[in-house]
């Protein structure tokens, strides 16, 4: 195809060579003159053309060459202006510690400006020991996801040889045994390389940059792989320090996660403490006054009460066993310590829970909706702990609700994933988004006549089962209680027995 | 008439839980802990004892085992303030009859002191 460069190109080398054999032709009659020979077909103009014609022919492919040259480094400045950019990018990327942005830069500024048919950036990760694609220009995503490099593979064993050198494809191949090369071949041809930079950092390998194939038209000299060495020394402090950074978000994130799972704990032992010893302190006291309310409620003998002292000694007897309960539950769930552990059937804990909620549910106008993954396997937990779960999700759920609405509670395997998924959606008010994250909290509440342990509770066992519970809301419409928690198989279960000799 | 042991370290515990067995044709008698309650058990042989947990001294756990080792056919129902689940399991393996929770629900009571007193006489 003919672009207009390369049209003026073609102009100019005319040019040039029409100005040079006409300055021939015109100095030639004289040249010849001055050897003595003064024969008038010298100056016959058919004698200039033809003198004008050889120089033409025999000039124009190196003239061509030579002229090209001179135009790009002075006219065009393709390389120049692509390595100014590059230059650019490198100079760019020092003051970023993003890795994903860097490596996104480095692919897409690549490509672009070098028309390579793809890029990929790895970058190595230490933990793992291998490199993995950072990021990829020419690739479909599905397929650069996923690429890793082992450390031991025989393309990074080749560069870790090789040092901070471009290596090439065809000459590297070339210069093994076969058997090497096919191995190598195979390592090059998952990251449809031709090209590999390596990216060093005082002798440790970072990264490395695979180049595809080139699209056609485009050439690299001696100049360009020095200038891509450069240009690889120049970024690969980038990407080891966007490396440090990454890896040091981790571990603040670890660290922070293990902190606030210390902070949950120790929390936890303190109410721990606080509930045995307000159990303890309390619940005789309390045994005395429902006691003795219970004494006179079913005393024998001729003696009737009056309706309203019959009613105050009721209630007594309620609210003793309420205040009861409060300590009994927080103590319970703070304990941690599990019951006996047998095969679940969820669907029957689900409806023996709704069951209790019927009458209610009922009254309110609230429907109730089950949607239950048909193949449900039967789940390895403490009964009482699951209901407790639903009992809990489902409560809130009609509490939520007040009157006229529905509730949807799920249950469904995801066997991919291994997990059990417990999803207990409602119509009711919804949470304020800033309460969201409080609502786990022990104590938070915004009923009345709640305790606000319902979640908190649910959340410990959730926990102790190695699992996730979460909340989605939007006000007016309504929440979502999503639980997850993981599932074993009976046969996994029963080789983990067998390993550690021990009952699980 | 049947004769019921109360033990428990609060006072006004036992004397409420008194009036309503009496009132319901038991002999009742108390002890305020472990030792009390042993010389009780061989003094007064009771067919069922109420026996709290945590007492001063001798514990309700260390009586129960006396108790039953002394004289197995009286019925031991044990009383707790805090049901921890080791403890409940350590009173059911020392051979309590059934354990319940205070605040006492006294008609559950009733009841189970009952079923306790019928299966005696079904022994006999």
């Amino acid at each position: 195809m003919r672009t207009p460069k390369t049209v003026l190109k073609k102009v100019l080398v005319g040019l040039v060579l029409f100005s040079l054999g006409a300055f021939v032709a015109f100095l030639l009659p004289f040249l010849i003159a001055s050897f003595g020979i003064s024969d008038p077909w010298v100056h016959h103009p058919l004698f200039s053309i033809l003198v004008m014609t050889v120089i033409f022919v025999v000039a124009y492919k190196s003239t061509e060459k030579l002229i090209k040259k001179f135009l790009e480094k002075y006219f065009f400045h393709k390389k120049t202006f692509a390595q100014m950019t590059l230059m650019d990018l490198a100079g760019d990327l020092t003051v970023n510690l993003d890795l994903q942005e860097i490596a996104n830069l480095v692919v897409n500024t690549f490509g672009e400006v070098l028309q390579l048919k793809t890029v990929a950036l790895l970058v190595s990760d230490p933990l793992q020991n291998h490199l993995e694609v950072a990021s990829a220009y020419g690739w479909t995503l599905s397929a650069s996801k996923g690429i890793r490099l082992a450390t031991d593979t025989p393309l990074l064993r080749m560069i870790h040889q090789m040092g901070p050198h471009v290596l090439m494809r065809g000459p590297v191949l070339q210069s093994l045994a076969w058997q090497e090369a096919n191995a190598l071949a195979r390592d090059l041809d998952s990251l449809q390389a031709a090209w590999i930079i390596p990216l060093f950092v005082k002798g440790e390998l970072v990264g490395l940059l695979a180049f595809g194939a080139l699209l056609p038209d485009t050439v690299f000299d001696q100049g360009d792989f020095h200038f891509f060495r450069e240009f690889a020394a120049a970024i690969a402090p980038c990407v080891h320090n966007a490396l440090v950074v990454k890896r040091l978000r981790e571990l603040n994130f670890e660290l922070q996660d293990s902190q606030s799972q210390w902070v949950q704990k120790t929390k936890l032992n303190a109410i721990e403490k606080l509930a045995a010893g307000i159990a303890h302190e309390i619940h005789n006291p309390l045994a005395i006054i429902s006691g003795k309310a219970q004494v006179l409620l079913m005393q024998k003998g001729p003696k009737q009460l009056e309706p309203n002292v019959q009613d105050a000694l009721n209630t007594i007897v309620k609210q003793t066993r309420r205040a009861a309960d409060i300590t009994r539950k927080l103590l319970m769930y703070s304990q941690g310590s599990r019951g006996p552990q047998e095969w679940v059937t969820l669907e029957k804990v689900l409806d023996e829970t709704l069951a209790l909620l019927a009458y209610q549910a009922s009254m309110d106008k609230i429907e109730i909706v089950r949607n239950l993954d048909p193949e449900l396997p039967p789940f390895y937990a403490n009964m009482q702990e699951i209901r407790e779960i639903f009992l809990n999700l489902l409560l809130n759920a009609v509490e939520a609700v007040g009157s006229e609405g529905k509730i949807v509670a799920e249950l469904k395997y995801r066997r991919d994933e291994e997990l059990i998924e417990i999803v207990c959606s409602d119509t009711g008010k919804g949470i304020p988004a800033e309460h969201l994250d409080k609502v786990f909290n022990p104590f938070y509440t915004t009923r009345h006549e709640a305790v606000g342990l319902g979640l908190f509770v649910t959340k410990q066992i959730v926990h102790r089962y190695g699992g996730s519970i979460r909340v989605e809301s939007q006000i007016g419409i309504g929440s979502m209680f999503i639980l997850q928690l993981p599932y074993v198989a009976e046969a996994a279960r029963n080789t983990i027995a067998k390993r550690t000799g021990a009952p699980v | 008439m049947n004769k019921i042991l109360i033990v428990d370290d609060e006072i006004e515990i036992c004397e409420f839980l008194k009036s309503f067995f009496e009132d319901r044709d038991f002999k009742v008698a108390i002890a305020c802990d472990g030792t009390q309650a042993l010389e009780q058990v061989s003094l007064f042989h009771p067919e069922v004892v109420l026996l709290d947990i945590q007492m001063p001294g001798l514990d309700g756990l260390q009586t129960l085992k006396k108790i039953k080792e002394m004289h197995p056919k009286v019925k031991v129902i044990m009383v707790t303030a805090v049901e921890t689940q080791e403890k409940i399991e350590e009173a059911m393996r020392l051979g309590a009859d059934n354990y319940i929770t205070k605040p006492l629900s006294l008609e559950y009571l009733e009841k189970d002191v009952q079923d306790k007193i019928d299966i005696l006489a079904k022994d006999l």
